[in-house]
């Protein structure tokens, strides 16, 4: 293999692939970057087995081929590099050579058989998802994803594609968010669901936030999902199980309302919070006349409290909560006015964004009260 | 011709011997307890061939006439009982009348007996069973019994015996055992070569612990001692099987007084860990015994003090009124049962435990990892001279490795062109080496756990001015691998366990909100539906209300499925199904003598383990400062709810030693 690339588009792509490059590696080889060199094209492949992202850059290829490259190594020194043009030519047992201007390095890679096959990108059902709404989906139900590794079908979000909609639903067991976009088109679909990992999530939403395309292609066989975001492939291993009914929890009964500042309860609870156990943030949420009050209180620390005016026609009621789980959602739900629904201290509250902004997401999160 | 005969006295006595004399110490044991009943004040015994070629107990006890001499080999002959009444009041050691008669069936063995009131000794030899010689001798007062070639006529038996030196060990393991329990007499153990046991008589048993263990082991120990009267007034009704004869025996005995249960004797300090319960000694009115029942209220005196798996070192002498005690269990006389079980139980518990609580033993487990920085789990009283040694030369093997490794990382670099993909190897390796250590803390089992003292008993006033600023002063340097913060102040090096040490500060937190019933629990978006084993239901049962007292909400959905609707906050979601599996595994497998408030320590143990944070996690420095602040706020900031220790020091002087400056 010999080519020159331009250290601009290679970087680029470097950058790209580094999320999914295995960093506390056990298997060798998923420390490299596989480079393959074909068609005035070089593509660029990396794989921690769950996630695989494969890219590609344009290349002057002198000889076709293929190489494998301690990705870490090859990263930093790139970085360092002047701009312009970098010549990459393999060499024997696995010595690749790369030359910059006077610059000139040689890194030992591993035998190219080693590196483990991608699936490809299947030529059937594809599914194509506008990327601004992907992305904001992600961005809103990504923070509900379980981290815990033993219940492990709330380790992702589901996705729920249906003719004229897309549905995307996170929980881990306390709290629950939930968005849906209507007035989409997938033709192809009837209710198509598909549990995408926290992992896949998260380099989704990278990959989403530094490209132009405006389109995801979105495919998937048994075990795998697909991704294609412009030139880039995202693959991830699917996770399988069954993903809990979600539709018998969002609370359909909940009839003290209250809508407040988005900016002026996230504050107080960030204040109050200073106040409460540090393991489970317990605060509590006053409901009357007045408006909310908020207030802890802990052995340790001390007690703490916080008023916002607002009107409040219900009973008045006192509901206790992880201010950590509210202070997620508020931060999510990014300005604008907050509506609280509760029923009573016993029931699921819902929270949802009022007014401001794109109506057409119905987002709403659903959290669990605390009992104190 | 009838099929069924009776057997000859002799084929009797030898089948009597294969339950009574197994090996050589069992002979040992049944003589000694003679001599014991005899009143000796100086016992003598000399062994050869590990027991097998003789066995030798020279006594000054009362001795025999020439009649009882050779009644005394009879079967079921004895002069300790006489009616079926006295077996319910056993008072001496033997009482069976099987001993002699079983042992002369298998060996040669050569009786010399002077009793005190004699005008002359006489002297008796039988082989095998048979009487060979009788007669008249001038001897000393007492009893000298030698049992030479034990088992020449049971090949079989013979064959099943060990080597020399194990039944030698077995013997000295024996008289060990009677020597403890009667400091006032004069014991003697020789082999053929030399002196095992010589212990002149002494006034109290620590002296005698001092004369046969030595020094290191007594330092060890702890004295315990307590008694309580046997009033069997709000106990429960025995079951209706054992009622009736209890019934008879009243009548018998009559109205008397029920006289004390009394308990002395030594138990060791948490630091003392032996792998299995060899080191464990009870004695029943001077009998020792092993029982299950005292093994058991021995390790739950010990549980969350010592891990689950290792056992102290005790020696515990019982003494109650022979009525509440049943000998006539087994021919070997090891096993005895008690009237009231868990009465003693709970007695021989809560002694030990309070004589733990009462000797602070915290402060001395944090001597102890000064004198051992490595604190290793198998810390024998033995080990502890070599310790430091043992430190040193870690330290210096753990130079070694990572000289090693510097090296190889030099060779790597300075000629990187021919090690091609083998440097990848190399590296891989040694990350996976390093991660052992880790790995070993993965797979904890989180056994049982009771800390019943450290929330109950009013922590003394001295431990805190003690104990406590040491702790606060600490500041957190970093971690090692995630897993360990490493921390300093003017004493030392520390090195502090951060899911154990999270652990306690949680178990406590837990407690506390439990005595003030004010525990947080966060209600789940789903219920959790948990499917159980019959057993499991039972200890569910049981649990339930304590479950409901620690945050849990559960209601039974349908059977043997119950539905967690409410959990305690510090909790994972995800991990509460683990949790409530465990918690009730964990009552299934011990599920005697368990009342409410070690159930709710446990799952506050359970809680506080399940709630805290994990190894391989990293911890900035605002969070490490916070668990070491909240960690010397603790009660007892040394050992874990599993008995684990949370810090380890290395003081400034074993560095100093260490490094070869002082």
């Amino acid at each position: 293999m010999e080519i020159t690339v331009s250290k601009f588009d290679l970087l680029k792509e470097l950058t790209a692939t580094q999320g999914v490059v295995e960093r506390k590696t056990t298997i060798p080889i998923l420390s490299h970057f596989l480079f393959e060199a074909a068609d005035d094209k070089l593509s660029i492949t990396a794989t921690d087995l769950d996630l695989g992202l494969r890219t590609s850059c344009p290349a002057k290829v002198k000889k076709e081929g293929a190489c494998t490259i301690p990705a870490r190594k090859l990263y930093d020194y790139v970085k360092l590099l002047p701009d312009g043009d970098i010549s990459i030519k393999a060499l024997e047992n696995h010595w690749v050579n790369i030359r910059s201007g006077r610059s000139n390095t040689k890194m030992v890679g591993m035998a190219r058989s080693n590196f483990p096959a991608l699936p490809v990108f299947p030529t059937a059902g594809v599914i194509k998802i506008p990327a601004a709404v992907l992305r904001t989906m992600i961005a809103k139900t990504i923070f509900a994803i379980s981290s815990e590794e033993s219940r492990y079908t709330l380790n992702g979000a589901l996705m729920v594609l249906k003719p004229e909609s897309i549905t995307m639903v996170a929980t881990d067991g306390h709290r629950l968010a939930h968005i849906e976009k209507a007035h989409e088109a997938f033709p192809d679909v009837s209710d198509m669901r598909t549990l995408v990992p926290k992992k896949a999530m998260a380099e989704l939403n990278t990959l989403l936030n530094s490209t132009e395309a405006d389109v995801v292609e979105f495919a998937k066989d048994e075990s795998t999902l697909f991704f294609r975001i412009g030139g880039r492939v995202l693959t991830s291993r699917q996770l399988t199980g069954q993903f809990p009914n979600f539709e018998a929890v969002l609370p359909r009964d909940n009839n003290k309302f209250v809508t407040v500042r988005c900016e002026d309860i996230s504050s107080a609870i960030q204040r109050v919070a200073q106040f409460a156990d540090e393991r489970s943030g317990a605060i509590k949420l006053k409901l009357d006349k007045g408006g909310i009050t908020v207030s802890s209180s802990s052995a340790e620390t001390g007690e703490s409290e916080d008023q916002i005016e607002a009107t409040y026609a219900a009973d008045p009621v006192v509901i206790g909560f992880n201010s950590q789980y509210l202070l997620d959602f508020l931060k999510a739900a990014t300005g604008g006015e907050v509506r609280f629904e509760f029923k009573d201290a016993q029931s699921a509250g819902q929270l949802r964004p009022e007014g401001n902004g794109d109506a057409e997401f119905k987002y709403r999160y659903i959290v669990m009260p605390m009992r104190i | 011709m009838g099929r069924i005969h009776v057997l000859s006295e002799n084929v009797a006595n030898k089948i009597a011997a294969g339950e009574v004399v197994e090996r050589p110490a069992s002979v040992v044991k049944e003589l000694l307890e003679n001599s014991l009943d005899a009143g000796a004040r100086r016992i003598r015994i000399n062994v050869e061939g590990g027991g097998r070629k003789l066995i030798q107990i020279i006594d000054d006890g009362c001795g025999m006439s020439r009649d009882d001499a050779l009644l005394a080999f009879e079967r079921h002959a004895t002069s300790k009982i006489r009616t079926a009444e006295d077996l319910l009041n056993v008072g001496t050691l033997g009482f069976r009348g099987e001993a002699l008669p079983s042992i002369a069936s298998v060996s040669r063995l050569r009786l010399e007996t002077h009793a005190t009131e004699e005008a002359s000794g006489s002297v008796v030899e039988i082989a095998g069973g048979k009487i060979v010689r009788v007669e008249e001798a001038g001897l000393p007062f007492g009893t000298s019994i030698a049992v030479r070639d034990l088992f020449f006529n049971i090949p079989a038996r013979r064959k099943f015996l060990k080597a020399e030196s194990t039944e030698l060990s077995h013997i000295a393991s024996v008289v060990t055992n009677y020597a403890l329990a009667h400091p006032e007499m004069h014991f003697e153990l020789h082999s053929a070569v030399n002196a095992i046991i010589v212990a002149p008589p002494v006034a109290s048993h620590s002296e005698r612990i001092y004369q046969i263990v030595g020094k290191e082991t007594l330092d060890a120990l702890l004295p315990i001692a307590a008694q309580i009267a046997l009033d069997r007034t709000g106990l429960p009704q025995p079951p209706p099987w054992s009622r009736k004869y209890e019934d008879e025996e009243e009548e018998d005995t009559g109205p008397t007084d029920p006289g004390e249960l009394r308990l002395h004797g030594f138990v060791s300090k948490p630091e003392v860990q032996k792998l299995n319960r060899n080191s464990i000694f009870v004695f029943v009115n001077g009998r020792l015994v092993r029982d299950r029942l005292v093994q058991h209220a021995i390790t739950e005196a010990y549980r969350n003090i010592i891990p689950p798996t290792v056992f102290p070192v005790v020696l515990l002498f019982l003494e109650m009124p022979t009525a509440e005690v049943d000998v006539n269990v087994h021919p070997s006389k090891t096993e005895v049962r008690f009237r009231q079980q868990s009465f003693l139980h709970n007695f021989v518990r809560d002694s030990i435990r309070a004589a733990l609580m009462k000797a602070r033993p915290i402060p001395q487990f944090v001597a102890e990892m000064r004198a051992n920085p490595t604190a290793s789990p198998s810390l024998t009283p033995g080990a502890k001279m070599k310790s430091d040694e043992r430190a040193e030369t870690t330290v210096v093997d753990e130079l070694g490795v990572t000289q090693a490794n510097q090296e190889f990382a030099l060779h790597a670099q300075s000629i990187p062109a021919f090690t091609q993909s083998l440097g990848f190897q190399d590296g891989f390796s040694v990350e996976a080496n390093a991660a052992i250590p880790v790995a070993r803390f993965g797979p904890q089992t989180f056994g049982s756990h009771v800390a019943e003292d450290n929330c109950s008993t009013p922590i003394p006033e001295e431990l805190a001015p003690d104990d406590t600023p040491v702790l606060a002063t600490l500041k957190p340097l970093g971690q090692v691998r995630d897993s360990f913060i490493l921390a300093v102040n003017h004493e030392g090096l520390w090195i502090i366990d951060q899911h154990v040490a999270h652990e306690r500060v949680l178990f406590e937190r837990v407690l506390r909100q439990r005595q003030t019933e004010k525990v947080e629990a966060q209600r789940l978006l789903m219920p959790l539906v948990i499917e159980l084993t019959p057993s499991q239901q039972a200890a569910y049962i049981e649990i339930s209300d304590e479950l409901v007292r620690n945050g849990f909400e559960v209601e039974p959905f349908g059977t043997r499925t119950i539905a967690i609707k409410t959990a305690p906050a510090a909790l994972e979601s995800t991990q509460i199904e683990h949790l409530v599996h465990e918690l009730l595994e964990e009552f299934d497998r011990e599920e005697q003598l368990l009342n409410m408030e070690m159930i709710g320590v446990r799952i506050a143990a359970s809680i506080a383990c399940h709630a805290a944070i994990k190894v391989n996690t990293p911890l900035e420095s605002s969070k490490m400062e916070w668990l070491l602040k909240e960690l010397a706020k603790t009660q007892s900031p040394m050992s874990c709810p599993h008995g684990r220790p949370v810090v380890l020091r290395y003081s400034l002087k074993d560095i100093q030693k260490a490094f070869k400056r002082i």
